[in-house]
């Protein structure tokens, strides 16, 4: 978890190179610098991973860019889409459900152990729930690592164990009828316990 | 002695049961295994659908093998996940 004071990378007011000669200038810089730390307080955002589930469409950009942290430079964001078109057949709507604690909680263990893993600060994941029409964002996993390659890595490696280890399901509606989608065998989570 | 735990359906398996939520009684000092064979054997519908891919969650968590199962426990069973 990161804790970030808003705007506290940056001077203000700005420092003048001047500052030390003029006696004047310089107590009033530190009146305003007084003041101004007092409203930077009040707007404290807190950077912290987050894991979400929702019913509302998902806003992709909203996500990736929440938390831009000061030490990173890189943000990887995949956009997880409804695919109309699957070897050929075709889609008409997914529907979404979820074992919603379990879910979290699995989310929340994903993100610590990505953190285990890469060199990554911040970690978002949001999924929808519910119907999803063609094209819909149905997750969205946010990376901000100091270097990009790391925020690749962490993403891929989290949205492959996301579809083997969180507990949602999606229906799949089509012209002939509707089926549960069945993930790969997974029975090796019972193992862990 | 018998004990009560609450049973979650989700997804393939509730359409299979008809069920989402249900209470069930156990007897006392089982194990997860027994637990959830004692489930499958309930509910026919599972076992010929998915023998192979069924999951199982003791309150909230992967579960299986010896881990004791208590009163009130909150069970579940589900099929392999499919998010993202």
């Amino acid at each position: 978890m990161l804790l970030r004071l808003s705007g506290s990378n940056k001077k203000f007011p700005p420092e003048r190179k001047d500052a030390k000669k003029d006696k004047k200038s310089s107590s009033h810089q530190t009146f305003l610098r007084y003041w101004y730390q007092r409203l930077n307080k009040c707007q404290m955002i807190i950077e912290k991973d987050f894991f979400e589930l929702t019913t509302e469409p998902i806003d992709v950009g909203e996500v990736a860019r929440r938390f831009v942290p000061s030490d990173c430079g890189a943000t990887v964001a995949l956009d997880g889409y409804v695919r109309q078109f699957t070897k050929g057949s075709e889609t008409l709507y997914l529907e979404y459900e979820s074992y919603e604690p379990m879910a979290l909680k699995e989310m929340e263990k994903l993100i610590a152990e990505a953190h285990k893993h890469f060199e990554i600060s911040l970690v978002g994941i949001v999924h929808r729930l519910g119907r999803l029409e063609i094209g819909e964002t149905s997750v969205v996993i946010s990376v901000a690592a100091p270097h990009r390659r790391a925020a690749f890595e962490a993403c891929e490696w989290l949205i492959k164990e996301l579809k083997r280890t969180v507990p949602i399901w999606k229906k799949e509606i089509y012209a002939g009828g509707e089926t549960w989608i069945e993930g790969e065998n997974q029975t090796t989570l019972l193992n862990n316990s | 002695m018998f004990m009560k735990v609450r049973i979650l359906f989700f997804g393939a398996t509730a359409e299979a049961t008809g069920e989402r939520a249900i209470e069930f009684s156990l007897s006392e000092n089982v194990n997860a295994d027994e637990a959830f064979a004692a489930i499958l054997k309930s509910f026919p519908g599972l076992q010929q659908n998915f023998t192979n891919s069924l999951l199982f969650a003791v309150n909230q968590e992967y579960s299986g093998g010896d881990k004791i199962i208590k009163n009130g426990d909150e069970l579940a069973v589900f099929t392999a996940v499919s998010g993202g």
